[in-house]
């Protein structure tokens, strides 16, 4: 009786076994061609084009607010605008980059993005073992490969220009910054708005104090990681505003909950500087507290790339920088803080803005 | 004649009731998991559900389709690509399950030996770390010949982790301080240690310093070699874990030191009345589990021409607890469970191209060792029978193997 339960058990296993393992004779059982057309699956736009964007995350998800998440944004636009189809794999660890490249390379992608420095042996290797596969590292660099087109962004730019507001904008003239992970990547945000700060204070007259990092000794508050609004970040915000800080800018992907958090409980009039997104508008929850942000405008460098190729245009592997001239960076409106900004501010603002564009203004140095 | 018969019958129900009948129903139950999970994830089908009444065969069809794609796909990244157009590229997904099955067998061997022992070590990340980070000190900063190199910096490899073993063992051999605590504060310790270190150009970090937290790649005198030539990134880190699994069958099952060991782990009140040395041999497992760990971590470090970063680690130490569990903690069952875990692990880029969300693997992962754990659950799910006491099986076995029976 047992026996004969445990053989239809068995029976029925086999039978989802089979069907399970994907070689019972279906029509879509080999999904040969469509596997380099993942959007088939969604309502493609009628003008679809035959062009696959690819993307590899750098560790963690493309939801993440930030960094991945606007690169996945720029393909996702490119999706509905353009009408490419696209592909992505997220990485888990530095384990997952050469699988998660290899893996666009066989989906036969017509250009790879590969989002962050970390992945930059990984696409740099997979660009010279696939000379005629284009792909692009984004905050990376080539190795010499042609075949490999580097995006980095001179963010020190549009963090002066927030370090100069947030000092204009601080009542006890004291403002705070810290990082994830102390990596160029990140200093680059927090130079730019330590100078910014202290231009201020020298054109003024008035002592301002930057908390959290020195961009002398190189030294100041880093969180270890980028989890997002972690404990941590919040102790470092709380313990900046302990310091008197009443703007933070936390250069760490999302840390905005737990700056917000820290303003809260310490009861201070406080703001905080976004970085990447325009957090007020991404995050509209916390607009209340967002002086402005440094934006980091990968989005629209993925969609520009995806579109150049799109239209026609050869891939090179020249370097796409994103500056204040070319809109790759920049400050976010202001908002709700527009009235709580003189018109001197925003006039020196504009002029500190083309003197950087020109050239004039170095915006990892004290300018007035 | 009934009499065999009888046998037949008692040894099928052996059979059933076995531990490896029931692990391959929990591993076909978990892939079922997973494909309910990319199922009910599948915007087609969600869409069709809406009138699934007036039309069932539209939901049907998306939820075939999507399963069969995502694991279509994963056979494809795992296994064996149909559609590549040379024979090293349709092989090549079968060569990366290789390779990143090595160091999941190699931790799974190190703490399925724990487990065996009683011990619960969940320090496999911490201890791989410290085998990373002797390793990466050899492996880049030591100039010496091939010969030389990378067996030394295996060596090192095996020695930094196994220190850590043993002294996890050590205190709670003379503290009474619980493993599972130990292990895991160690982990962070480690962690941490570890990226400090990368952050130094005195220490571990780049010579380039770039500033970013990373090794130098290690020397190509340390790496280990390819093992089927440049087309495939196959080394020898799978013949080390192969030969790995050969050495714990040989300690656990034929070695005085394996005896010891399981019989602490069957009941340590009886060892010690049988006059063992209980707590000395919680040192011995420990260091000897963190030893297989510690060639997880030469796999790590000297299987690639990259430079390392603090997540070089690749969170083997934790997958490697459910290989162990998997493998029913013996030799031949890490084996596969590690292959099985290194095939989700190449698989998973395929799967990702196709849109299946890449958590559906840590899904199927996680039911499976769940179905592993709760042996009740099965045998009511699938009415299999309870745990025989006869041994009809090993009788059969020994007919078939006994030396000299023939004659």
């Amino acid at each position: 009786m047992n026996l004969k339960n445990a053989s239809a058990a068995f029976a029925l296993l086999g039978a989802s076994a089979l069907v399970l393992s994907g070689c019972a004779a279906a029509p879509e059982a080999e999904p040969t061609a469509s596997s380099t057309a993942t959007a088939t699956e969604s309502e493609a736009p009628a003008e679809t084009v035959d062009f696959l964007a690819c993307a590899v995350s750098d560790e963690g998800s493309w939801n993440d607010k930030s960094f991945n998440e606007s690169v996945m944004d720029g393909l996702m636009l490119a999706e509905s605008q353009l009408g490419v189809q696209i592909g992505d794999a997220e990485s888990n660890s530095s384990e997952d980059f050469e699988p998660n490249l290899q893996a666009m390379v066989d989906a036969n992608c017509d250009i790879t993005f590969a989002v962050g420095f970390n992945l930059v042996d990984s696409v740099n290797a997979a660009a010279e073992a696939n000379p005629d596969v284009h792909f692009v590292t984004i905050d990376g660099w080539s190795n010499g490969a042609t075949n490999l087109k580097p995006v980095g962004y001179n963010m020190a730019e549009s963090s002066f220009l927030a370090g100069y507001v947030s000092a204009a904008h601080s009542a006890s003239k004291v403002v705070g910054t810290y990082g994830g992970i102390q990596i160029p990547a990140v200093t680059d945000f927090m130079d730019g708005f330590y100078y910014g700060a202290m231009s201020w204070g020298e054109e003024n007259g008035v002592a301002v104090t930057v908390v959290g990092w020195d961009p002398v000794a190189m030294t100041g508050d880093f969180m270890g990681d980028f989890t997002p609004n972690s404990g941590v970040s919040k102790s470092i915000a709380a313990a900046q505003i302990e310091a008197g800080a009443d703007v933070i800018f936390p250069v760490a992907g999302f840390q905005f909950g737990a700056v917000s958090e820290a303003i809260k409980e310490a009861g201070i009039d406080g703001a905080m500087v976004g970085v990447d997104k325009d957090i007020a508008l991404t995050s509209p929850e916390y607009a209340d507290i967002v002086l402005t942000s440094a934006e980091k405008r990968m989005t629209a460098a993925v969609y520009d790339i995806i579109a150049d190729l799109v239209a026609g245009a050869e891939f090179t592997g020249d370097y796409y920088i994103g500056t204040l001239a070319n809109g790759g960076t920049g400050l976010s409106p202001f908002y709700g803080f527009d009235a709580a900004i003189d018109d001197a501010t925003k006039a020196r603002l504009a002029e500190l803005e083309n003197g950087i564009i020109a050239g004039e203004i170095d915006p990892k140095a004290v300018n007035y | 004649m009934s009499n065999n018969e009888d046998r037949f019958s008692q040894a099928l129900k052996e059979i059933l009731a076995g531990g490896f009948t029931r692990t391959i129903i929990s591993v076909i139950l978990g892939f079922l998991v997973g494909a309910l999970f990319m199922i009910g994830s599948n915007p087609e089908f969600i869409e069709s559900l809406g009138y699934f009444f007036s039309r069932p065969a539209d939901a049907l069809g998306a939820a075939w389709s999507v399963v069969n794609e995502g694991y279509g796909a994963l056979f494809k990244g795992a296994i064996y690509n149909g559609d590549a157009d040379t024979f090293v590229k349709a092989i090549k997904p079968m060569t990366e399950t290789l390779r990143l099955g090595a160091p999941l067998i190699l931790a799974g061997l190190g703490l399925g030996l724990t487990f065996r022992v009683g011990l619960f070590n969940i320090g496999g990340t911490g201890q791989l770390i410290t085998g990373l980070i002797f390793a990466v000190f050899v492996a880049t900063r030591m100039e010496l010949p091939f010969f030389l190199h990378l067996p030394l910096a295996i060596i090192a490899a095996v020695v930094g982790a196994t220190l850590l073993g043993a002294l996890v063992g050590f205190l709670k051999a003379r503290t009474g301080a619980h493993e599972v605590i130990l292990t895991i504060m160690f982990n962070y310790i480690m962690l941490y240690f570890f990226t400090f270190l990368m952050r130094d150009p005195a220490l571990l970090q780049e010579q380039a310093a770039t500033g970013n937290p990373k090794a130098d790649p290690a020397a190509e005198t340390a790496l280990l070699p390819l093992l089927l030539g440049d087309e495939f990134k196959l080394h020898w880190g799978i013949i080390l874990a192969i030969v790995a699994v050969f050495v714990f069958w040989w300690l656990m099952e034929r070695s005085t030191i394996g005896f010891r060991l399981r019989m602490v782990g069957y009941n340590p009140d009886a060892a010690r009345a049988a006059g063992i040395n209980v707590e000395r041999t919680y040192v011995l497992a420990m260091g000897l589990s963190a030893a297989f760990v510690g060639l997880a971590a030469a796999n790590q470090a000297l299987g690639t021409q990259f430079g390392l970063t603090p997540s070089a680690h690749a969170n083997i130490g934790f997958d490697a607890i459910t290989v162990a569990l998997l493998g029913g903690s013996n030799a031949p069952g890490i084996l596969l469970a590690g292959l099985l875990f290194g095939a989700f692990k190449a698989g998973s880029p395929s799967m990702q191209v196709l849109g299946v969300s890449p958590e559906v693997l840590g899904i199927v992962q996680g039911a499976i060792v769940l179905f592993i754990a709760a042996p009740p659950l099965i045998r009511a799910m699938f009415r299999l029978p309870k745990p025989q006491t006869t041994n009809v099986l090993g009788e059969i076995r020994d007919r078939i193997f006994r030396k000299g029976g023939a004659k």
